[in-house]
C-alpha cells in the first residue's frame, strides 16, 4: 500500500508493536494478583484503558461536530466520523469485558446499574450517529445530523462518570477526587502502563482511519469532477 | 481457575475487536487505493486524448 508511507503512522506503529507486548507482560506477569477477585481483576488492565480511550474518541468526535457544524468543512466531519466509529469500538469493548469481570465479581452478567446503563446509551447514541449518516438523503445531510447527535452522545460522557455518586451504583471507583489510591504500586504502574499503550493505539487507529476518510473523499472528488466533465462533453 | 478463563476471554474479545476493525480498515483502505488508481489513470488519459485531438 504506497499510500501508507507517513512517518507518524511509523513511528506510532512502531511504538504500539514494542510497547504492547511490554504492557502484556505487565499485565499478566508483573502485577500481582488482587486478594479477593484473583486472575479476573486483570481484566481491569484493559476494561479501564478501553473506557477511558472510548470516552476520548467521544471528546474527539464532539471536537469535529462542532467544527463541522460551525465551518462546514470536511476535514471536522472526517474527524467526528473517526471519532465516532472508535468511540463506538471502544466502547463496545468496554461493554462487552464490564460483564465478563462482573460474572465473577459480582455473580451477575449485567445490572441495570446507572454506570453501566449510561455507558449503555453512549454505545446506542453512538451506532445512532453512524446509522444517520447511512440513512441521510445526502452525505452534507448525514454529517449534520450525526454532527448533532455526536453533541448530544458527548454529553453522556459527564454523566457517565458522575453516575456512581449521583445515584450510589455498585460499580467500584478506583480513582477520583478524595479517593485514597487503593492499588499496589506494581498495580498502578501496570495500569499507566496499559493506558498509556491504549492512548497509542487509540492514536494509530485514528490517524489510519482519518487516511481511510481522506481517500474517500479524494474517490468521491475524482468521481464527481469526471462525472462533471461528462456532463459538458455531453 | 475459573478467574482464569474470565481473564482469558475478556483478553480475547479485546484483541479479536481491534483486529477485526484493523482488518476492516485495511480492506478498505486497499480498495479505495485501487479505485483511486484507476480514477486518477481514467483522467490521465482522458488528459492525453485531449492533448491529441486538439493536435491534430
Amino acid at each position: 500500500m504506497r499510500r501508507l508511507k507517513d512517518p507518524m503512522l511509523l513511528v506510532l506503529f512502531a511504538s504500539v508493536a514494542v510497547l504492547m507486548p511490554a504492557a502484556n507482560y505487565m499485565v499478566f506477569l508483573y502485577a500481582p494478583d488482587e486478594k479477593v477477585m484473583g486472575a479476573a481483576q486483570r481484566i481491569f488492565y484493559f476494561h479501564v484503558p478501553c473506557a477511558v480511550v472510548a470516552f476520548l474518541s467521544t471528546f474527539v468526535m464532539l471536537a469535529g461536530s462542532i467544527g463541522y457544524l460551525w465551518t462546514r468543512r470536511r476535514v471536522f466531519d472526517n474527524l467526528s466520523r473517526s471519532g465516532t466509529e472508535l468511540a463506538l469500538l471502544f466502547c463496545s469493548l468496554v461493554l462487552v469485558t464490564g460483564p465478563i469481570w462482573a460474572k465473577p465479581a459480582w455473580g451477575v452478567w449485567w445490572t441495570w446499574e446507572a454506570r453501566l446503563t449510561t455507558t449503555l446509551l453512549l454505545g446506542l447514541l453512538l451506532a445512532g450517529c453512524l446509522m444517520v449518516r447511512r440513512y441521510a438523503e445526502s452525505p452534507e445531510q448525514g454529517a449534520r445530523l450525526a454532527a448533532v447527535l455526536g453533541i448530544v452522545a458527548a454529553l453522556d460522557v459527564p454523566i457517565i462518570y458522575k453516575a456512581v455518586d449521583w445515584w450510589r451504583g455498585q460499580h467500584p471507583v478506583v480513582f477520583g477526587p478524595g479517593k485514597k489510591d487503593p492499588l499496589a504500586p506494581e498495580m498502578r504502574q501496570t495500569f499507566l502502563f496499559s493506558l498509556l499503550v491504549f492512548a497509542l493505539l487509540y492514536g494509530l487507529l485514528l490517524a489510519l482511519r482519518m487516511r481511510v476518510a481522506d481517500h474517500e473523499d479524494r474517490v468521491r472528488d475524482l468521481g464527481e469532477s469526471m462525472a462533471g466533465r461528462g456532463g459538458a462533453a455531453a | 481457575m475459573k478467574s482464569y478463563s474470565f481473564l482469558f476471554w475478556a483478553y480475547n474479545v479485546v484483541w479479536i475487536g481491534i483486529a477485526a476493525y484493523v482488518a476492516f480498515l485495511f480492506l478498505r483502505l486497499r480498495s479505495l487505493d485501487g479505485r483511486l488508481d484507476r480514477l486518477e489513470r481514467r483522467i490521465e488519459r482522458g488528459a492525453g486524448e485531449g492533448q491529441s485531438s486538439s493536435r491534430s
